[in-house]
């Protein structure tokens, strides 16, 4: 028998936003437990919420991006039951009038990309996080009231492998709107996938929803194992139960957490403590105008540059490091030198200083001051590191750095030679390796009369004394 | 407008101590307090230590326990908030502390507003000041009950049906329930969150519109408060009066059906008040609101499906009291809240939830905010032809402790006039008309959208006509 499964995501986006989503306390992760806390996130009595539209804009801005038709008029609805973590044993959320409806995500699969269809975005908030320890149970209550987006796919995805490739595909997109830092591991990305699989033509099958994935690799895992777990049973002739089922990781297996022969009644009406969200035109232009190119778009431009898949990458990861590339471009830096340069060198110092600190001093015409250089051999690759480190450890104009190194720069012919002899003879023996024919050799001569020389020595006149020397 | 003479300088010295031994010896007699300390008030203090100075300064109040005041308990009247101190002053009380007054007790309560006698509380009934064999109506009976028997100059209540005009009915006060939107809401712990505003009882007209003006204005804590319009000039024209007596062109209304089903005593009282609105110069109009017909079922099945969600809260996890010996959360929320609710919460809570029932809301809960619309769209046309619509209170004066003389059926019937205002978020005010029968009758008159101000000025007409009186035992203005 020939089987097709359907695989659904929730994915839930902790909005990054300065505060909660209903009260003023910092929306904030990894403090003290319950010291962001207060009365309204508490859900004491007599305490009102009061929206932050900070966080709510954050939402029409991925809704936006996700192209989904935005709501006029968005409301608050209760969604009732009661949880140890949820305060007050309902959730504000959306239902009948979320801040996006349809629209569509396509994302980068295998060679290609595929587009999932989305059902909805809505805003609501989070609840606090219950740790067990021994015989207690202890809440805590800092999470409780953070905003978040939930996005709500179509059944579209057919493995594992898509649902991953999508999340990925969609943290960098979240990642580049500023909404969200998506960390699946500190849960400020999180999904819950539901899966069915059914005779081929036959449409959807009995869905089981999967959760407690937090990696991209552990929702890929649950969800292949799920489809494997289905289609066995399917051959088997056995029941597939309507059913939540928790990933374990260390058992690399889904287990039953509880079977829903009905489903839930969480008694959904209107937040009679909040107004309707108008969202006016001119708010709604207002979204449109801050919208920012796709992370797909611009590797789909860095591809027809020429650059490789890899290099594209880890330039598009982050949006600093794409508007940063953008930016060398416009100032005429060639487009595969500051890629090399940017994975190699720039990649190094956000891993050691971080992205903000990099983009903050190094802007694009600096950047390509130093990549012009070095694709002209004005420079060798000492003098653009010390350049660079000038921008990002000192603060300093690279461009600065680079007129200052050229006006002590070593061109006077006999200094050169004689730089050029003592490497000779430190490096005899890969002088001998080059005579003989092994090319790369010249570059560790080269190495040792340019670190002698400070890097300040002409690279070009430093390799002809040097050819000179050996006698090639 | 001061309110100083005769209670200024209660809470100092000599006079606090006489104040505080009346308070006490009436407290013993009426149970309208929860929580009663005049020596240790909470009160606002400047950046150097001194008593707020203010349109109110001086003046101690009591406060409703659903009403939240920092420091102070805050039990709703309920065992399930048994021992919980509020770590924080709602914004009306705490605009009121600004203005100068000063808190000296919380007062008894339906527990979490729900009932009309006052009896519904978990911690004892309290006494109408009038007749101590019957009850001061509810559920804000604790604060009427105080300021009919000259403890404080005011109270607060909150009016989700009622609370707050039917108790001042049966204790001979002023009882304002203000627009919707008009006081903040934050700090009342919510039984219907749509329906609801903090009210206030005063034996005077100056005091009620005082405190309203206190605590009224936009709260950026509660997002469906709202300032006050300002009222347009077309409006003022009918506030002149001429010779012909201090109401002439303006317009009042009367509900056809208004007198059904009500006590002899209160009709008196509903003509006698007519009467003097008509000899001050008021024309007054019969008008027709076919909606009425449909306030107790729309309301009760709003209100209903409100306080399920309203009082989910309400387990025993981070706040008030937790039964012990559970051994899971499923069963520690069953114990609490079994224990810790009393019948008529209960009730009213299993009522809320079925409405909510997905499959059943179109039945209920979506017909009943239809249902509202409809009423709300009459009221506020009627309201804008009109200066005010008069109705009875309730159809009966103070009831006897035990016995409402109504069935229970009956009894949520009575509410009709008092919950149109809240259906249609209307203010409305409940004011004194005669004694009959030794007890006080009243009569209600709801206005436009914000019309506060209309409502009182008419008041003082009315209290020109009749004298509101005070219970024969508690007839001082001041106690001390
Ligand atoms: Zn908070």
């Amino acid at each position: 028998m020939k089987y097709q499964s359907f695989v659904g995501l929730e994915i839930h986006i902790h909005l990054r936003s300065r505060t909660k989503a209903f009260c003023s306390c910092p929306a904030h992760f990894g403090d003290e437990p319950n010291t962001n806390v207060c009365p309204v996130c508490m859900g004491y009595p007599g305490v009102l919420p009061a929206l932050n539209e900070e966080a709510l804009a954050m939402a029409y801005r991925t809704a936006h991006a996700l192209g989904c038709t935005l709501e006029r008029e968005s409301f608050f609805e209760r969604k009732s039951y009661f949880y140890p973590d949820m305060p007050k044993n309902y959730q504000i959320s959306q239902f009948a009038r979320p801040v996006g409806r349809g629209g569509a995500f396509e994302f980068e699969l295998g060679g290609g990309a595929k587009t999932l269809r989305l059902r909805e975005c809505h805003f609501e908030e989070d609840a606090g996080k219950m740790i067990h320890a021994g015989e207690k149970s202890l809440l805590d209550f800092n999470r409780a009231g953070c905003p978040l987006l939930e996005i709500v796919t179509e059944p579209e995805l057919s493995s594992g492998t898509e649902a991953e490739a999508m999340l990925r595909s969609l943290r960098r997109l979240v990642r580049h709107l500023g909404v969200c830092d998506g960390n699946m591991e500190e849960g400020s990305l999180r999904c819950d996938a539901n899966v069915s699989v059914n005779t081929e033509g036959a449409g959807l099958g009995t869905k089981v929803e999967v959760k407690n994935m937090n990696s991209f690799r552990f929702v890929r895992e649950a969800i292949e194992f799920e489809i494997e777990r289905q289609t066995k049973a399917l051959d088997e002739g056995e029941r597939i139960w309507q059913e939540t089922r928790l990933w374990n990781e260390n058992h690399g297996a889904t287990a039953t957490m509880r079977r829903k022969e009905s489903s839930h009644d969480y008694r959904f009406f209107p937040e009679p403590d909040l107004p309707a969200f108008a969202a006016s035109d001119e708010y709604l232009a207002g979204i449109a105008s801050a919208a920012i190119a796709s992370p797909l778009a611009r590797k789909r431009a860095l591809l027809a540059l020429g650059i490789p898949n890899e290099r594209a990458d880890s330039i598009v990861e982050e949006r600093g490091l794409a508007e940063l590339f953008d930016a060398a471009l416009a100032a005429g830096a060639e487009a595969a030198a500051t890629a090399t340069f940017m994975e190699s060198d720039i990649r190094a110092r956000v891993n050691r200083f971080g992205l903000s600190q990099v983009i903050e001093r190094l802007d694009g015409p600096g950047l390509a001051a130093i990549v012009q250089g070095l694709a002209a051999g004005e420079i060798g690759a000492g003098v653009a590191r010390a350049a660079l480190d000038a921008a990002v450890v000192e603060g300093k104009d690279p461009r600065k750095h680079l007129e200052e190194a050229s006006r002590s720069r070593i061109a006077d012919y006999p200094a050169i030679e004689a730089i050029a002899r003592s490497a000779v003879a430190a490096e005899r023996d890969s002088a001998d390796a080059f005579l003989a024919g092994n090319a790369k050799a010249l570059s560790r001569v080269m190495g040792a009369a340019m670190r002698a020389s400070k890097g300040m020595a002409d690279p070009r006149a430093l390799e002809a004394a040097i050819r000179k020397e050996i006698g090639s | 407008m001061s309110h100083l003479p005769p209670w200024g300088g209660i809470l100092v010295g000599a006079r606090l101590e006489a104040y505080s031994r009346v308070l006490e010896e009436r407290e013993r007699g009426l149970g309208a307090f929860l929580e009663l300390d005049p020596r240790n008030p909470v009160r606002a203090l400047d950046k150097d230590g001194k008593a707020a100075t203010g349109a109110l300064a001086g003046l101690p109040f009591a406060v409703k326990d659903n009403i939240a005041v920092e420091g102070m308990g805050l039990s709703c009247g309920s065992r399930i908030l048994d021992g919980f101190r509020s770590p924080y002053s709602a914004t009306c009380v705490r605009r009121l502390l600004e203005a100068g007054a000063a808190c000296i007790g919380k007062t008894n309560l339906d527990e979490f507003g729900m009932g009309s006698s006052s009896e519904n509380s978990a911690y004892k009934p309290s006494l109408n000041p009038w007749d101590r064999d019957r009850v001061p109506g509810g559920s804000s009976g604790g604060s009427a009950a105080a300021v009919a028997a000259g403890m404080v100059p005011f109270a607060l209540g909150t009016d989700t049906g009622g609370s707050v005009r039917q108790p001042a009915a049966f204790c001979g006060l002023y009882g304002l329930k203000p627009t919707y939107g008009a006081v903040s809401r934050f700090g009342l712990v919510a039984y219907a969150s749509s329906l609801e505003t903090a009210g206030v009882m005063a034996r005077t007209v100056d005091l009620a519109q005082a405190v309203f003006v206190a605590m009224a204005g936009r709260d950026p804590r509660d997002r469906t408060s709202v300032d006050a319009p300002g009222e347009e000039a077309a409006d003022r024209r009918a506030h002149t009066g001429g010779a012909a007596g201090p109401l002439a062109g303006s317009r009042i209304a009367v509900p056809s059906g208004s007198l059904l089903g009500l006590e002899p005593g209160v009709e008196r009282g509903f003509r006698n008040a007519i009467d003097a609105l008509r000899d001050a110069g008021a024309e007054v109009v019969d008008i027709e609101l076919p909606s009425l017909a449909h306030v107790v079922p729309a309301y009760y099945v709003i209100a209903t499906a409100e306080a399920s969600a309203n009082l989910a809260r309400f387990t025993g996890i981070s706040y008030g009291a937790r039964m012990a010996g559970a051994e899971s959360h499923e069963e520690l929320v069953l114990k609490t809240r079994s224990a810790g609710f009393g019948d008529e919460v209960k009730l009213r809570i299993l009522l809320g939830t079925y409405v909510l029932r997905s499959g059943f809301q179109y039945r209920y809960y979506h017909k009943a905010q239809k249902l509202r619309s409809l009423i709300a769209g009459e009221l506020a046309a009627a309201a804008l032809g009109v200066d005010a619509i008069a109705s009875p209170v309730f159809p009966t004066q103070a009831f006897r402790r035990g016995d409402p003389a109504m069935d229970p059926f009956m009894q949520k019937l009575a509410d009709r006039f008092t919950c149109a205002a809240n259906l249609a978020g209307l203010p409305a005010l409940a004011m004194p008309s005669t004694l009959e029968g030794g007890l006080p009758t009243g009569i209600q008159l709801m206005g436009r959208a914000f019309g506060e101000d209309r409502l009182f000025a008419i008041a003082r007409v009315l209290a020109d006509h009749i004298p509101p009186a005070a219970p024969p035992l508690y007839s001082e203005e001041c106690p001390a």
